[in-house]
């Protein structure tokens, strides 16, 4: 990409061109177009924006807290009443992951509802599977880190019932905690994948997914893509109104995550983070909840035979992955996919209503 | 009571079953070794007059206990005595049958194994059984291996049971196999034990609950209903808590009878040891008429005291006379126990007018205003709590407070002002310093709050300039594009 001298400006921004000859890559990243119809509520770029913040927030927890059975408690309690504006980090770190869990959830219901996971997407819906997956992973590894009694029952929990996965069960459960309990192994082991591994693992499947979204441009909510007529042969062309994605799209992203910052402000403010009594092996609460993204597993657990309870939600997150190949329906149009959308509308209530039984119970 | 009387009456079949089979022998052999048969332990004052019997004198071991083997066959109630025996503490240690009731347990001759020539003695009356079980319990000897004490029988004559079974003959009273069991004895720390402490409760009640068998007694058949509701019931009953007293914890076991007021200062103690101790510092200590822990407690119905157990709502009309001699004005007052716990008050005694009225009020009050801080500072610490803040810095002070109140409570045993006024103090400090501590932390919450809403005024104001520039955008391409978008080809 060899740019003709009479494009290189003077000033700041034509000193480092000169040097980077980067305007190129910046011109084809930035300046696409996307469908006029298209409306994505934002919540990629939401998921994206919260990742950054946990990215920031987490870095700065990281200064303070101490990965050991033994300092883990104190650490964060340190942090959330001395630290001067501990308490903010941590509470934004807290809603943060609540939020971004949210946020992911909803951008994968657009993207469904929208059917944007079909022909040509079905690999930007399928490392979308996996990135949901990490989030979770993420809230399931970092709720054990204050190290209070919530956190140790939820985790003692949280591991049996990985532990009652048929065949691998027992080996599961000993990899998870490192031994036979909740315990210092099992604190380091999730410190190391929460601030280590699945960052890394995230960072780069983003990379992927939306380097496929970029390819692929945005998908038409109104037509399904049209496949080439002939192999090689050129796309069908579709009269499709376009709008361009920068600086509009952006600006109203930018938009998005003012808000979302506003909400995670208040939320951290209103309701912080709190922290329970230290981890006590010994003493088992009468209440052991987990996290609200949890509890419809958990309260499925409770009424169903614990195989099924266990064997269900895997098979559920199998359909997610393989649903761009199961539903083989062209259409895009709500009114054509009845199938589709009544059966995530009984998936959802059925979600929400074990989510709610299992807040009450 | 009723599991009792169903005892007597199978001791009673038993017997007769007994006559039937060795009737005739023992006319006989009566004659001859009439003297063998144990003399009632109600007359002599140690068991160990008559012939001592016992695993040594008996012989029987294991499968030559033909007792056993036939009674087992007999029929159902037989077999279930030998099963019952089997299970129990006796069989475990060799106690065997002929241990209790004579007779020889080598032969299986009925007419050899249970004759008078061979010392059967049948099922002991009410009375001698008592002799029986104190015949090996009272043997030091036999007693050591086994790490059990042996004064249960000294101590069963001295209770108002063991009085009444044998000074007055009435054979009604509760004996040793009344509590324990006869064939089915076991440990007191077997949890299914009758007398196992969280047991012990209805296993008295099994008698002093039951009007009818108690009315000759003319004494109270409540005392498990008001124990159940008492602080010490409901550890006990409720809460399975062993370390609180049950009614032998007061009364005694086999030495059963009720404390008096003399001793009561000393049962209450044996738990309270603290308390026990600030009051024998006490005036109240001093005098003898003076006031003992149910004075203010009650016994049976003891409950959690607070501040409100100083004053009646309305002092009650006292006159001089009602305590002190009108001639030589001493005290005549003798407080020691108030039915009606709205009696149990301080000035039940002391007039409002009096000088010690005054002393007691100086108490309370310390009391109250400490209480009082104890109370706002929990409060104001919930209240952060409440907002999010962490608050086990003033949790940890606040304990403190709570450990002084706890103490000045306690020294209100002494009745000594200054001993009260100045733990209550400390308790008011260090609720305060908690408070203080709590406050700091509602500030903070508010300055949290207050930055949060400049911070959203920051975000509003962005938002709208980006608003803006929004617009002005739209505005430049509409017109770029003749307010068309322009169509293109997707690729
Ligand atoms: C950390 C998690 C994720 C991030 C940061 C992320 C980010 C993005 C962004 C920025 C876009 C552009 C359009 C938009 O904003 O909606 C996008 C599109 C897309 N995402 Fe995600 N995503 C995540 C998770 C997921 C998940 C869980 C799924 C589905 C299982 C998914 C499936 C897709 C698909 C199919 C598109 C293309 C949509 C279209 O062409 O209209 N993504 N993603």
């Amino acid at each position: 990409m060899n740019a003709p001298a009479e494009t290189v400006r003077g000033g700041v921004a034509g000193w480092f061109e000169e040097r980077l000859r980067i305007s190129g890559l910046l011109a084809a990243l930035l300046h696409v177009r996307i469908p006029v119809s298209a409306q994505t509520y934002y919540l990629g770029g939401i998921s994206l924006f919260l990742f950054g913040v946990q990215l920031i927030s987490g870095t700065l927890l990281a200064l303070y807290y101490k990965p050991t059975a033994d300092a883990a408690y104190e650490s964060v309690k340190y942090i959330t009443s001395v630290v001067d504006f501990g308490w903010l980090i941590r509470s934004v770190h807290h809603w943060g992951a609540t939020l971004m869990i949210a946020s992911v959830g909803l951008h994968m219901g657009r993207i469904f509802v929208q059917a944007a996971y079909k022909y040509p997407r079905e690999l930007t819906w399928m490392f979308g599977v996996l990135l949901f997956a990490v989030t979770i992973l993420f809230g399931f590894t970092g709720y054990l880190l204050p190290w209070d009694q919530k956190a140790y029952w939820a985790t003692t929990v949280g591991t049996e019932i990985a532990g009652g996965v048929p065949l691998i069960g027992d080996a599961l459960l000993n990899l998870l905690r490192g031994g036979a309990d909740v315990s210092d192994a099992t604190l380091n082991r999730f410190f190391g994948m929460h601030v280590l591994v699945l960052p890394l693992l995230l960072a780069g499947l983003v990379v992927v997914h939306l380097t496929i979204v970029h390819q692929l441009g945005l998908a038409s909510p109104r037509h399904p893509e049209p496949r080439p007529v002939r192999r090689g042969g050129p796309a069908q062309p579709v009269d499709e109104p376009l709008k361009p994605f920068f600086p509009h799209y952006i600006l109203d992203e930018l938009i998005a995550w003012f808000v979302v910052l506003a909400a995670l402000v208040v939320l951290a403010s209103v309701l912080p983070a709190g922290l329970e009594d230290e981890a006590d092996p010994l003493i088992t609460p009468q209440h052991v909840k987990p996290e609200w993204y949890f509890l419809s597993v958990y309260q499925l657990l409770k009424i169903v035979p614990r195989t099924i309870g266990i064997v269900a939600p895997m098979i559920a997150v199998a359909i997610l992955l393989l649903l761009p190949f199961l539903d083989r329906n062209p259409a895009v149009a709500k009114r054509r996919r009845p199938l589709a959308l009544s059966a995530a509308v009984l998936a959802v209530i059925g979600l929400v209503a074990l989510t709610v039984w299992g807040a009450q119970s | 009571m009723t599991s009792r009387r169903r005892r007597l009456g199978t001791g009673r079949l038993q017997l007769l079953r007994l006559a039937v089979v060795v009737g005739g022998l023992v006319a006989l052999a009566a004659v001859g070794v009439g003297g063998a048969v144990a003399q009632d332990g109600g007359s002599s004052p140690s068991p160990t007059a008559s012939a001592p019997v016992g695993p040594t004198a008996s012989g029987a071991t294991g499968d030559t206990n033909t007792c056993r083997t036939c009674h087992s066959a007999i029929d159902n109630v037989q077999h279930e005595i030998t099963e019952a025996w089997g299970a129990s503490v006796h069989a475990q240690a060799g106690i065997n049958c002929a241990d209790c009731h004579g007779g020889d347990p080598t032969s299986d001759q009925v007419t050899v194994s249970m004759s008078v020539a061979a010392g059967f003695r049948g099922t002991p009356g009410r009375t001698e059984s008592v002799a029986t079980c104190g015949d090996c319990h009272s043997d030091v000897t036999r007693m050591r291996q086994y790490q059990i004490p042996t004064d249960q029988y000294a101590k069963y004559r001295a209770s108002v049971h063991g009085e009444q079974l044998f000074g007055a003959g009435d054979a009604r009273v509760a004996i040793c196999i009344d509590c324990h069991g006869s064939h089915d004895i076991k440990k007191a720390s077997d949890p299914t034990a009758r007398v196992y402490p969280l047991n012990v409760p209805s296993l008295c009640a099994s008698c002093h609950s039951d009007t009818a068998y108690m009315e000759p007694y003319g004494i109270p058949t409540n005392q498990l209903a008001i124990y159940s509701e008492s602080v010490h019931g409901k550890l006990l009953l409720d809460e399975s808590d062993l370390r609180a007293p049950t009614c032998v914890s007061c009364h005694g076991s086999h030495d059963a009878k009720p404390p008096s007021s003399a001793e009561v200062v000393g049962v209450c103690g044996r738990c309270h040891t603290a308390t026990q101790a600030l009051y024998e510092q006490s005036r109240h200590a001093e005098l003898e008429i003076g006031p003992k822990c149910w004075t203010c407690h009650g016994n049976h119905d003891v409950v959690q005291p607070d501040e409100s157990r100083f004053f009646h709502p309305k002092p009650p009309s006292i006159d001089c006379t009602t305590c002190h001699n009108p001639v030589d004005r001493s005290l005549v007052l003798s407080a020691d126990r108030f039915t009606n716990d709205d009696d149990r008050r301080c000035d039940t005694c002391h007039h409002p007018d009096s000088l010690l009225y005054a002393q007691a009020e100086g108490i309370h009050d310390a009391l109250a205003t400490a209480a009082g801080a104890y109370d706002a500072a929990e409060a104001k610490i919930r209240e952060a709590a409440g907002v999010g803040m962490i608050v086990s810095d003033a949790d940890v002070e606040l304990a403190g407070a709570k450990t002084s109140l706890i103490r000045a409570r306690a020294a209100v045993h002494t009745t000594k002002l200054t001993d009260v006024a100045a733990l209550a103090d400390e308790a008011e400090s260090k609720a305060g310093a908690a408070q203080a501590i709590a406050e700091e932390k509602l500030d903070d919450a508010l300055r949290r709050r207050a930055a949060m809403v400049i911070v959203l005024a920051l975000i509003v104001v962005n938002v709208f300039a980006l608003i803006l520039i929004r617009r002005r955008l739209d505005h430049s391409y509409a017109g770029a594009s003749n307010g068309k978008p322009r169509a293109n080809v997707l690729s």
